[in-house]
């Protein structure tokens, strides 16, 4: 079992329950697979620094997992196929010191869930002028 | 004198803050090491340590993939405030 951490973001144009359904499909596919989801992160929607398929927004989101290598190759097939995943990017954590940090961000990622009136307020923000346009 | 160093040699900030692992999501700790262009910075202007400077490179290279920061700013792809990205 190895940690890893993989990104991925969503089509701008999606409904908030779309978004929502195509998170679960894809942590669906980690638990079927055998995956231990530690922590999810929705960074939420974000200007991208460089258009990607003609988007200028994307809703990213970070899943924290652990896993057997195997898996990788069928989430990354899986997001490949997902026409409404435009970016993914998986990393493993293996050093001690990367392993602490990933630690680290996984107590964060659960926190901020917990409490989420400092981080989430500007993340709200932000959807709701996407909303708008 | 015409080759004169714009910059002055510094001391690693990383080493000074004591951080073990850059994380590629983190961008106000890539912000060092980025110039106006969203180059990588050379270790000789930002006086970066070796360790850190590997470390920083493969963290925005990781950010370039995800579109957290630009590959390019050029005169065609204009950011009006550059470090607005970066919040």
């Amino acid at each position: 079992m190895n940690n890893y951490e993989t990104l991925y973001v969503l089509k701008p144009t999606l409904t908030d329950e779309e978004t929502a359904s195509n998170i679960a499909k894809i942590e669906d596919i980690l638990v079927k697979n055998g995956a231990e989801i530690l922590a999810t992160n929705k960074m939420g929607m974000r200007k991208l620094a460089y258009p990607v398929e003609k988007n200028e927004r994307g809703f990213y989101t970070i899943v924290y997992f652990k896993a057997v290598g195997s898996v990788i190759a069928e989430l990354e097939r899986n997001l490949k196929f997902n026409e409404e995943v435009i970016k993914y990017l998986t990393v493993k954590y293996t050093k001690k010191k990367e392993l602490a940090q990933f630690e680290k961000l996984v107590t964060a990622a659960n926190f901020v869930k917990e409490e989420p009136k400092e981080k989430e307020a500007p993340v709200a923000e932000t959807t709701e002028v996407a909303t708008q346009a | 004198m015409a080759e004169r160093r714009k910059f002055k040699k510094r001391y690693c900030k990383y080493c000074e803050m004591k951080i073990e692992f850059i994380d590629y999501k983190d961008l106000n700790l890539l912000k060092f090491s980025l110039s106006e262009r969203f180059k990588i910075m050379p270790r000789r202007l930002t006086g970066n340590c070796k360790r850190h400077q590997e470390l920083v490179t493969v963290a925005i290279k990781r950010a370039r993939q995800t579109a957290l920061i630009p590959y390019i700013v050029d005169r065609k792809n204009v950011v009006e405030n550059p470090f607005d990205l970066i919040r």
